[in-house]
């Protein structure tokens, strides 16, 4: 016991002695003198990261562009040939798509002029049309889409209600503004299927829409028995639907699904189906389309396009060129600051330098 | 005197008018002494104290409404409430996380805070005290004393509250008080009880006293107190002679007794406490500009937005829903509302271009530079005093890379107010082998270089700092001429109005010296032998050794004749002695210049040489005297004497009449020698102040002391020196003497303000003068407080200003506590400069709350200068490291952070505003919510702290091997416009690529199997790389990278992985709308997404990496410049780092033949006392007594006090204690 107590006696000493210096516990970091690596960016740096970067960029955007330019891309713009030539204007186009009794097929005839290996996908591309504008991104309801319940729509202004009362499933301008075009493509004569399966993103239609039945309609979503979507030919909200229609449970309809992640700029295309085969170089497509989306009160441009893919995606040189352009501009500008440097050499750290040096022999 | 106490009569008034006590007897209370339940009536406040700003209750409700008084916080609360409208793009959320996040760090740091307080109260509140409770003393904690109850306090305890004190161990009644709380002063006051009440010492009489108090509502005035003790019948005044203040401390007295009289907060400390104003840095200032910029950036942007927005709103965009009973905000059929809402819409939508978390990432920050680096500086800590540097605020870091201009006090800050006495030259050798710091400084320019020479580490005598084996000992006499050297000790031992107290003994005596000069000289007759040991109204004896032989003790009684006082006219003072042979001689010592001119034509054969020793003397600034004497014969004498008696009687212009008298017999003098005093200057401090100087500072000194004292000091600290143009306007001419003897106080006045206004232009022609002809001619100012009154006159203070900006030194003297504060504001309001003040003393404190920086010495003196401070030191050569070393690295840190916030708020709002170009200016927002409010709080948070604190552009040793790099902050180099700008393009560039870079990859692209990007994706992509853009840029900014930069960036741009994993990988309630369900997965899965992230930010980074290349290269700064040169060399390693603080000034002989070449013409002289002795004292208007030299009249003061004290009333004023 006498040991403990004059251990613990001393240890009482010790501290007390070191309360009652206040000298502060000196260490790298409250000394500031922490170890840390000090990059200066001196031009041989500059000129080797610009270089590192230029050879390292270019070679990736050679790739990119030849991915892309690998991809082989059939484009029809048909808004306006789709149309009868005697209407002239967009407003008679407006007029004559929304005329029920007129027939709105239309037939183009396009040549592929290389091989488009299997698959082909099919797109229709919208010009004008902002899909990202707030008051149509926010008018949808997610939770409706997925589980049905028509109570709350509220997040659906103003295509809410049908006539008043009868909530919309699935409510909200997206749905309600569906493009509803559909095409017809025969090659050389034969019918080629269109596969609608699988255009959409997994997790959206696993996730986001639900088994859910719609139910009053917004008026171009039921579909006629062909399968084809009825109205946007006539966005009249008091037009009833007269023809007989069948009903695709929501997440089965992947048209819907594809429409509903919003498009991040005016123009967008969105996939609507897959040709499972490849489509010979020199063959003649002739095309059916059933121009029946109005895009002519907003002088929207509606394409078809049908396109191949690389591993890199579908035709988009700007990667390709935005690397090699950033690429091959580091390396000009390294040589560029290797010129200048070797020009205007500055030895490293040279106090001679330093302003008040400076000051003193300017004087 | 009288002249002086006119200078500083305005200032007195300012104070008077703020101190007045609130002296209304017609509400005064009346305390039942020892008498609780009467007492009771009263409802007296009990004796707790609490400092603390907030209760549990109070805490929420006002520590909310302090945070919502600041700007940014109150902007946005209104953002989140505005939010949760329907015009708003974003979630409530968006806005509301941040806020309630950076409030909650504020409000978590003031709970601890307070908490300390609470902690610190706590434990005032229980200190025991003993009480007498039922007739015995109880140990009760202060809270529970209450007025009327009778305590008693031990030696060298504080006083639980304002006692009226009634008895003490000591005899007299009397007890002595140290109040270096209140006013800084450590010299003991002295307390006195009324004689009726001496004997309740003990518990038995203490308990049986029955008394009544009456006296006046509890004020805020320390010096005053009035009141009545009725004992019985008897009523007696008390008076604050009798008041023992909270606060104080008893010393030298085993115990008193008192009655509690005002407690707790109305005590007069209490109701002194006063607010220490709060002070905002300049930069912190300019930040609010930079704010107001951004505000006027939101607003551009939302209006341009806004007024597109109601242009684009049309009906023919069909799929928006637009025709019927659409809301407000869309309605094309009004297009100015859609206007005006969609602007509400995007200052919500733009609202993190305000940067929220700026205040407190800074505000954290600077904690953390105060208690971590400047608060654990072992290069600030003082070993001798045991004090560490102390910041009491963390609001001036960065305010301390800035100082253009220092304000310093001169006694206590630049010197140790300790006279030593150094060197001396007797019958034309010099005699000393000391080196003062000025000439290690000038040794050091010259590169001579001293050899560091340790000396005997013996503790030398207080005074006296002299080693010279020809002397000491007794070995002066086999010097060439011993008589000489006993004419030399006898002068210094007769020849002053010393007062020795204490035991006769040479260890145990203590001079009690009017200066400190006289003690030193006093001091070194001691040492050499001549033991001064006692005084009697007539005479002086002296024990002298070693003079008849070495060892030989014998008592000599000089009986002294007349004393011929000191005065600043006179500049010397002699003494008239009769030696026990009857021998009788005149000593006198002064100024150099007074003395040479009453010499003996002949026998003074070596007048040159000395004159040559003043003057070396002068220029390693140390205080010289001229010691002479002259033998009289008697009969000369009794005729003089007879003129001295008339003229010591005299009615009229005695003084006058005295030094008339005085100069018939102060000739024909015999120069004897001369001494040298070195006003010992704190450790270092030349050095410090060349240094200062080199990083652009000025140093300005703001003295009391008189001008030659203050000079001479400047010489000293090597703030002047000979090559300077000095420019010196003293009130102290004959002129103005003339004109004052004939009494008119007006003519009085305009003569000065015309001398005044002469000379400053004067000065300023000449100045303006040598500028334009010789360049690199230094200019150095000294104007005395009365001159300054009138050159502070707004007519003449624009040409002051002028003048003194273009010296490099200024020495004000003679200032007041007022004018010291005036000079500071000057300099801060009129030139625009960043000041810093620096002193010890209670007179410092107007000035410390002045300037922009306040200093305060720690460690020695009393707190009030520290109290008032911003930042507490215990020596002045501290300021290297506190303002090259911690000012200049927080500067550069806090002007880094702010630019770098300002560029990635207006980087990241700049890309929606881009974006929302191409969604029909509606106001979409391009990120998630979530994305949104994290990304200032979290996704790039804590980086730009890391950066902040730590960033280093050259290590701490360079930092203070070359002081010209805190020019950078003088001229504000990292934080001007052009810095801002340079930021701001980049933003704007970065912004581009950040946006058009992703946005281009995906817009037609898809990936593999076809699929297409939606919005979501997009901004996912964009979000992705913005964080790992702005994060990256952190390692373009910084300039040392350490393991916690690496972990912050590269944790931030992780836990943005981390949250968009999570939070996408999983329906969750946080993500309404499902948008970003999966998104990150589904954008991971394209090549699009690693060749944006890839190509995004290293596009974006490329201009600023140039930049900074170039930078470097073609136009360096002069920190890359040492950069490069650290890391070619390498940087010695601090060795001070693992050493304690420099030793004790080595001694060194240095040959004098060594230093001649920095010989100037000038000789310093001095002899004088403070003439700011107390503060308070002034402010009560009680002068301290300037002609202190007078032994008679402070014999009868003593006298008088007693009596006094004795009749109870009419108590000499407090300052007059110091002299005891």
């Amino acid at each position: 016991m006498p040991s403990q107590g004059a251990s613990t006696s001393g240890v009482n000493n010790g501290t007390s002695t070191r309360k009652d210096s206040k000298r502060p516990k000196s260490s790298a970091f409250t000394q500031q003198e922490l170890p840390a690596c000090k990059p200066l960016l001196t031009p041989k740096w500059v000129i080797t990261i610009f270089m590192l970067i230029g050879v390292v960029f270019i070679p990736i955007g050679v790739a990119a562009l030849f991915a892309s330019r690998n991809v082989v891309e059939i484009i029809d713009e048909y808004q306006t040939v789709c149309v009868p030539g005697r209407y002239t204007t967009n407003g008679e186009r407006e007029q004559f798509i929304q005329d029920v009794n007129q027939d709105k097929h239309c037939n183009r005839t396009l040549t592929v002029s290389k091989l488009m290996k299997g698959p082909v996908y099919v797109y229709y591309q919208l010009d004008n049309f902002y899909q990202n504008h707030r008051r149509y991104v926010k008018s949808r309801s997610d939770k409706q889409l997925l589980d049905g319940n028509a109570t709350d729509t509220s997040a659906c202004k103003p295509e809410q209600y049908l006539s008043g009362d009868l909530a919309i499933v699935p409510c909200g301008l997206i749905a309600w503004s569906l493009f509803n075009d559909t095409y017809n493509i025969s090659a050389d004569g034969q019918q080629v299927t269109i596969n609608k399966k699988g255009i959409s993103w997994k997790s959206d239609r696993e996730h986001k829409f639900g088994n859910v039945r719609p139910q009053y309609f917004p008026n171009n979503l039921p579909r006629d028995l062909n399968g084809s979507l009825i109205g946007g030919a006539s966005l009249d909200p008091n037009t009833t639907v007269s023809k007989p229609f069948i009903v695709i449970l929501l997440n089965e309809d992947e048209d819907l699904i594809v429409w509903m992640r919003t498009a991040a700029l005016p123009t967008f295309r969105k996939l609507y189906g897959k040709i499972e085969q490849d489509l010979a170089a020199g063959s003649t497509l002739s095309i059916t389309i059933n121009n029946v989306y109005n895009t002519y009160s907003f002088g929207g441009k509606k394409k078809l396009v049908l396109s191949t893919t690389s591993w890199l995606g579908g035709k988009n040189d700007f990667l390709g060129v935005a690397y090699i352009t950033v690429g091959s501009l580091c390396v000009f500008l390294a040589l560029l600051f290797f010129l200048v440097h070797w020009r205007y050499p500055r030895r490293l750290g040279d106090t001679k330098y330093l302003s008040w040096n400076q000051h003193a022999s300017a004087n | 005197m009288a002249r002086w106490r006119s200078a500083s009569y305005k200032a007195r008034e300012r104070i008077n008018q703020r101190y007045a006590p609130h002296n209304d007897l017609l509400h005064h209370r009346t305390i039942y002494c020892n008498d609780l339940e009467k007492n009771k009536q009263f409802s007296f406040k009990g004796n707790s104290i609490s400092t603390t700003k907030y209760n549990v209750l109070t805490f929420l409700p006002k520590g909310l409404f302090e945070q919502f008084r600041r700007v940014a916080n109150l902007y946005f609360l209104m953002i989140s409430i505005l939010s949760a409208t329907p015009v708003s793009p974003v979630n409530p959320i968006t806005n509301a996380v941040p806020l309630v996040l950076v409030i909650s760090v504020s409000l978590i740091k003031e709970a601890y805070e307070d908490w300390k307080r609470f902690f610190n109260d706590k434990t005032i509140n229980s200190t025991m005290v003993d009480v007498l409770r039922d007739g015995h003393w109880r140990k009760l904690p202060w809270r529970r004393l209450v007025v009327g109850d009778i305590v008693k306090v031990h030696k060298d305890s504080f006083f639980p509250a304002d006692l009226l004190f009634l008895a003490s161990t000591n005899q007299d009644g009397v007890c002595y008080v140290e109040t270096s709380n209140l006013d800084g002063e450590t010299n003991l006051k002295i307390r006195k009880a009324l004689e009726r009440t001496w004997d309740y010492v003990d518990e038995e009489r203490a308990k049986e006293f029955q008394g009544e108090i009456q006296c006046e509502q509890p004020n805020n005035s320390l010096y005053t107190f009035t009141g009545n003790l009725i004992i019985g019948k008897q009523t007696l005044p008390v008076t604050p002679n009798q008041l023992l203040l909270r606060g104080c401390s008893l010393r030298n007295t085993e115990f008193i007794v008192g009655v509690a009289v005002f407690t707790g907060h109305e005590t007069k400390v209490m109701m002194n406490a006063m607010n220490v104003p709060s002070k905002r840095s300049t930069l912190e200032r300019r930040l609010d500009m930079l704010i107001l910029i951004l505000f006027s950036i939101l607003f551009i942007m939302c209006f341009i937005d806004s007024i597109c927005s109601g242009i684009f709103i049309n009906r023919k965009y069909w799929y928006l829903g637009l025709t019927s009973d659409v809301e407000d905000q869309f309605n094309p059929g009004n297009r100015f509302l859609v206007a005006c809402l969609t602007f509400l819409t995007f200052v919500t939508l733009f609202s993190p271009i305000i940067p929220i978390s700026l205040y407190v990432s800074i505000e954290m920050i600077k904690v953390f530079q105060v208690t971590q680096f400047i608060n654990k500086d072992v290069k600030m800590y003082h070993k001798e005093t045991n004090t560490p540097a102390l910041a009491r605020t963390s609001n001036l870091n960065e305010e301390l890379g800035q100082v253009e201009y220092i304000f310093s006090d001169k006694t206590g800050t630049l010197t140790r107010n300790l006279m030593e006495f150094f060197k001396c030259s007797i019958g034309g050798v010099i005699y000393g082998k000391g080196v003062t710091e000025i000439e290690k400084a000038a040794a050091r320019r010259n590169g001579t270089g001293i050899e560091e020479m340790e000396s005997p580490a013996e503790s030398h005598e207080k005074y006296f700092n002299f080693d010279d084996d020809r002397l000491m000992r007794g070995a002066w006499r086999n010097e060439p001429n011993p008589e000489l050297c006993k004419e030399f000790f006898r002068c210094l031992a007769v020849c002053h109005t010393v007062l020795p107290e204490g035991d006769e003994l040479p260890e145990k005596i203590v001079y009690q010296a009017a200066s400190p000069d006289e003690a030193a000289l006093v001091t070194a007759a001691k040492m050499f032998g001549f033991f001064f040991f006692r005084r009697t109204p007539t005479s002086i004896r002296v024990r002298e050794s070693h003079v008849e032989k070495i060892g030989r003790m014998q008592d000599v009684e000089y009986e002294i004749l007349n004393v011929l006082e000191f005065n600043s006219t006179r500049k010397r003072q002699s003494v008239i002695c009769r030696y026990p042979n009857g021998r009788l001689v005149l000593y006198c010592k002064g100024a150099d210049s007074v003395i040479y001119e009453r010499l003996m034509e002949r026998h003074n054969p070596f007048k040159d040489t000395n004159r040559d020793h003043l003057e070396y003397f002068g220029a390693a600034g140390l205080r010289t005297l001229c010691l002479a004497y002259r033998d009289l014969d008697i009969n000369a004498y009794e005729m003089w004497n007879e003129k001295f008696v008339q003229a010591k009687s005299a009615l009229r212009d005695r003084e006058k009449k005295l030094d008339e008298v005085a100069e018939l017999i102060e000739k024909d003098l015999i120069l004897i020698g001369s001494t040298a005093i070195e006003d010992k200057l704190q450790e270092g401090v030349p050095v410090c102040i060349e240094t200062l100087a080199k990083g652009g500072i000025k140093i300005w000194v703001l003295t009391g002391d008189k001008l030659e004292t203050a000079i001479n000091i400047a010489y000293a600290c090597s703030l002047m020196n000979n090559g300077m143009k000095q420019f010196i306007i003293n009130s102290d001419t004959k002129e103005i003497r003339d004109v004052e003897d004939r009494g008119d106080a007006l003519e009085t006045a305009q003569v000065i303000e015309r001398y005044v206004a002469e000379r400053l232009n004067e000065s300023l022609r000449q100045a303006v003068e040598s500028e334009q002809t010789q360049t690199g001619l230094e200019l150095a100012l000294v104007i005395d407080g009365r001159c300054l009154m009138y050159a502070l006159d707004p007519e003449l203070r624009g040409t002051l200003l002028k003048l003194s900006v273009m010296c490099k030194a200024v020495v004000c003297c003679r200032v007041s506590p007022l004018q010291k504060a005036q000079v500071t504001s000057m300099i801060k309001d009129g030139a625009k400069k960043i000041t810093l003040s620096i002193g010890d003393g209670a007179n410092d404190v107007s000035m410390i709350q002045a300037a922009h920086i306040g200093v305060g010495i720690s460690g020695l003196e009393g707190m009030q200068a520290v109290m008032a401070s911003d930042f507490a030191i215990a020596q002045f050569r501290f300021l290297t490291d506190l303002l090259l070393v911690h000012g200049r690295l927080s500067y550069l840190r806090i002007s880094k952070v702010v630019a770098y916030f300002f560029y990635k708020n207006l980087m990241f709002t700049l890309t929606q505003f881009w974006f929302n170009l191409y969604t029909g200016f509606s106001g979409q927002r391009f990120y998630d919510d979530w994305f949104q409010s994290l990304y200032n709080v979290v996704f790039t948070a804590l980086p730009v702290i890391i950066v902040g604190i730590f960033d280093k552009d050259v290590s701490i040793t360079n930092s203070r091997k070359y002081p010209q790099l805190y020019k950078a902050g003088i001229e504000n180099i990292f934080f001007r416009w052009r810095i801002l700008i340079i930021w701001a393009i980049s933003a704007v560039y970065q912004s581009v690529i950040l946006f058009f870079f992703p946005i281009k990859a995906i817009e037609e692209g898809k990936n593999s199997s076809g699929r297409m990007l939606g919005l979501w994706d997009a901004g996912t992509m964009a979000f992705t790389c913005v964080v790992v853009t702005v994060n990256l840029r952190l390692f373009l900014a910084c300039n040392f990278i350490t393991r916690w930069h690496l972990i912050s960036i590269f944790g931030s741009i992780l836990a943005w992985f981390i949250f968009a994993f999570f939070y996408s990988g999983f329906r969750n309630p946080l993500d309404k709308q499902g948008n970003i369900y999966q998104v990150i997965f589904v954008i991971m899965g394209t090549w699009y997404f690693w060749y944006a992230i890839v190509l995004v930010p290293v596009a974006s980074l490329a201009l600023d990496f140039l930049h900074e290349g170039m930078r470097r290269w073609f136009a360096p700064y002069d920190y890359h410049i040492i950069q490069e040169e650290e890391k070619i060399k390498g940087v010695e390693r601090d060795e001070l780092l693992l050493v304690e603080s420099p030793r004790q000034a080595p001694e060194q002989s240095l040959e004098l033949t060594g230093l001649h070449g920095e010989m100037s013409k000038h000789t310093g002289y001095s002899f004088d006392s403070p003439c700011f002795d107390s503060f308070f004292a002034s402010q009560e208007g009680v002068s301290m007594s300037q002609r202190s030299y007078d032994i008679a009249r402070r014999a009868s003061m003593r006298v008088s006090r007693r009596q006094s004290s004795d009749l109870g009333s009419d108590s000499p004023p407090p300052g007059h204690n110091s002299l005891i």
